[in-house]
């Protein structure tokens, strides 16, 4: 083999490319914890979450659903455990579940017109992704004593989400009660949930 | 109002736009060239392809009195276009950025111009008579990613740049030798290279797409990808500003934003069309769009047909009205707004660039 062979199939390789030069630099943004970037958010415990879902279902029980939603939506759960964060999507699900369909709309429209409404139906919009994003992986695992075949494509045997009774009803409500939040808060509400570093 | 001044140039993505101070020259960057338009009537023809970058050109500016074109691209080289009488003699300006260059603006005084990178920096340029050429000191601190978007305050030394670190910033670009000492303002008094004279974001932190000050440079206003503008009116220098009012919008987020006066602004991005906000330290709402003709005028082709030729239409195409078109007079994202003509109150007319390859110019 000459040696300009040689030298040129240890550069024409292509494994350079595959180096990911930004862990490479020191002050690159991999480099760097970028929640330093922003202000701190207040912590809130599971039993926080429990308390608030005991004041919610209090209001609910006496007829005011828009006091209860805004109650809820008011103190997300931006920075906690796990269980505290799913314990207040549960409150939230609970809530939306017990509003019926005629009165979502004209709650939505009181609530955005109000002060800090705008903030609410964000926060909103953010609990009802992740409620929607929440059914989904539970169905879809597929049981230890099978063979693993992967397909790599697309497969219905492991169940759609929302195919079984109680996941399907809670997604068509959050379906629904996208449809009206856009309504109300416009596109730009999807926007911010995407954008926004304040995961709930 | 009066109808816009449309000129749909070609059918490719204009990255920015420029007019020279009389307004008989356009210059778009169309792909990887420079793109120069000259009035003939009431329509621009093309009249020269400036060549020098190799790779997309993201920003361009005409410096008004000097006439000097300067344009940066993802190759990560900015160019200064000298004009002469044979055509425009490009000079190539070291920028030591190893990422593409974003965005790049004259700095009022025409002496200096800014280039933002991904390069997490901002190179501020500046001539050199002793080597003879454009020479750029950095201002890096604390820039965490890419500079969306730079705007120079009237004296010529501040510069406020948005970046995808979701922050909008103000820096000092005080160059010894090169700039006059500035007059006070509430951003600073003393203010070497490098001095941080703001900081801020929005509750939602969206990336920042287009920062502008007010005209007479005392507050600050960026746009978002959260859908919102921000306004920031600081107090004093080191002191945190008097208000930050931020407006969310139900709208698609803007990619670029101008002032018209100190009560109003004007911004566009997503939704195809510019939006108007009011207000003042107290607060600012949406005061709804631009361009009020309403839908049917504003896309234009909307006349009345004969049943013939409807029936025809829905036996080609299965059904009866064309709605391929927007009912905005820009058929895609508007990436640019700027200043076209000012009056006593303000700017009175601006133009607007977008992803359809249309130059619209507006009268407010």
């Amino acid at each position: 083999m000459s040696i300009i062979q040689q030298h040129s199939n240890a550069t024409l390789g292509d494994a350079w490319r595959t180096i990911n030069i930004d862990a490479l630099t020191e002050d690159s943004s991999v480099n760097f914890d970028t929640s330093t970037l922003h202000p701190p958010q207040p912590e809130i415990s599971e039993a926080d979450a429990r308390q608030i879902n005991t004041q919610v279902r209090q209001l609910l029980r006496g007829g005011d659903a828009e006091g209860a939603l805004r109650g809820c939506l008011d103190t997300p759960v931006y920075n906690g455990s796990e269980a505290a964060k799913d314990a207040h999507l549960q409150t939230i699900t609970e809530v939306l579940q017990s509003i019926k369909a005629s009165e979502m709309s004209p709650l939505l429209k009181s609530i955005y017109s109000s002060e800090g409404g705008n903030e609410a139906l964000d926060v909103l919009m953010k609990y009802i992704y992740k409620g929607m994003g929440a059914g989904a992986p539970k169905v879809s695992r597929t049981p230890s004593g099978v063979t693993p075949q992967s397909t790599g494509g697309f497969s219905q045997v492991g169940g759609r989400p929302g195919s079984n009774e109680p996941t399907g009803a809670a997604m068509s409500v959050l379906l629904s009660w996208h449809e009206k939040v856009v309504d109300v808060a416009g596109l730009g509400c999807i926007g911010r949930t995407m954008t926004d570093w304040r995961r709930v | 109002m009066a109808n816009p001044e449309v000129h749909h140039l070609f059918h490719n993505p204009i990255a920015d736009h420029s007019f020279s101070a009389d307004q008989q020259t356009l210059v778009v960057a169309r792909d990887t060239s420079v793109e120069l338009y000259g009035r003939s009537g009431s329509s621009f023809k093309l009249q020269d392809e400036l060549k020098g970058h190799d790779k997309t050109v993201t920003s361009v500016d005409i410096a008004p009195s000097t006439g000097r074109i300067v344009t940066c691209s993802q190759d990560r080289n900015a160019l200064v276009w000298e004009p002469s009488p044979t055509g425009y003699k490009p000079t190539l300006v070291l920028l030591r950025i190893s990422r593409a260059a974003t965005f790049v603006r004259w700095s009022p005084n025409e002496s200096k111009f800014a280039v933002g990178s991904g390069d997490r920096l901002i190179a501020v340029c500046y001539f050199e008579e002793e080597n003879d050429w454009w020479v750029s000191k950095h201002l890096k601190k604390p820039i965490r990613s890419t500079i969306t978007s730079v705007d120079w305050h009237p004296n010529s030394v501040l510069l406020a740049a948005g970046s995808t670190d979701a922050h909008a910033r103000v820096f000092s670009s005080y160059i010894k030798g090169v700039d006059q000492r500035p007059e006070p303002t509430v951003w600073g008094d003393r203010l070497p290279f490098n001095t941080v004279c703001g900081e801020f974001l929005n509750n939602s932190a969206g990336w920042v797409h287009s920062v502008a000050f007010s005209p007479s440079g005392d507050s600050l206003a960026f746009a978002a990808h959260d859908s919102s503008i921000t306004v920031v009116y600081p107090s004093a220098p080191e002191q945190p500003p008097k208000a930050v009012v931020s407006i969310s919008t139900q709208l698609l987020p803007f990619k670029s934003l101008i002032w018209r006066s100190e009560d109003e602004i004007v911004a566009a991005g997503y939704d195809c069309e510019a939006f108007r906000f009011q207000g003042g330290e107290g607060g600012w709402q949406l005061a709804g769009a631009v361009d009020t003709r309403g839908p049917s005028a504003a896309g234009g082709e909307q006349r009345e047909e004969s049943a013939l030729k409807m029936f025809k239409q829905m036996d080609l195409k299965g059904k009866g009205k064309d709605d391929t078109q927007l009912k905005t007079v820009h058929q895609n994202t508007i990436t640019m707004i700027r200043p076209y003509q000012s009056s006593g109150s303000g700017v009175a007319k601006f133009s607007s660039s977008g992803v359809d390859g249309r130059v619209v110019v507006w009268t407010i």
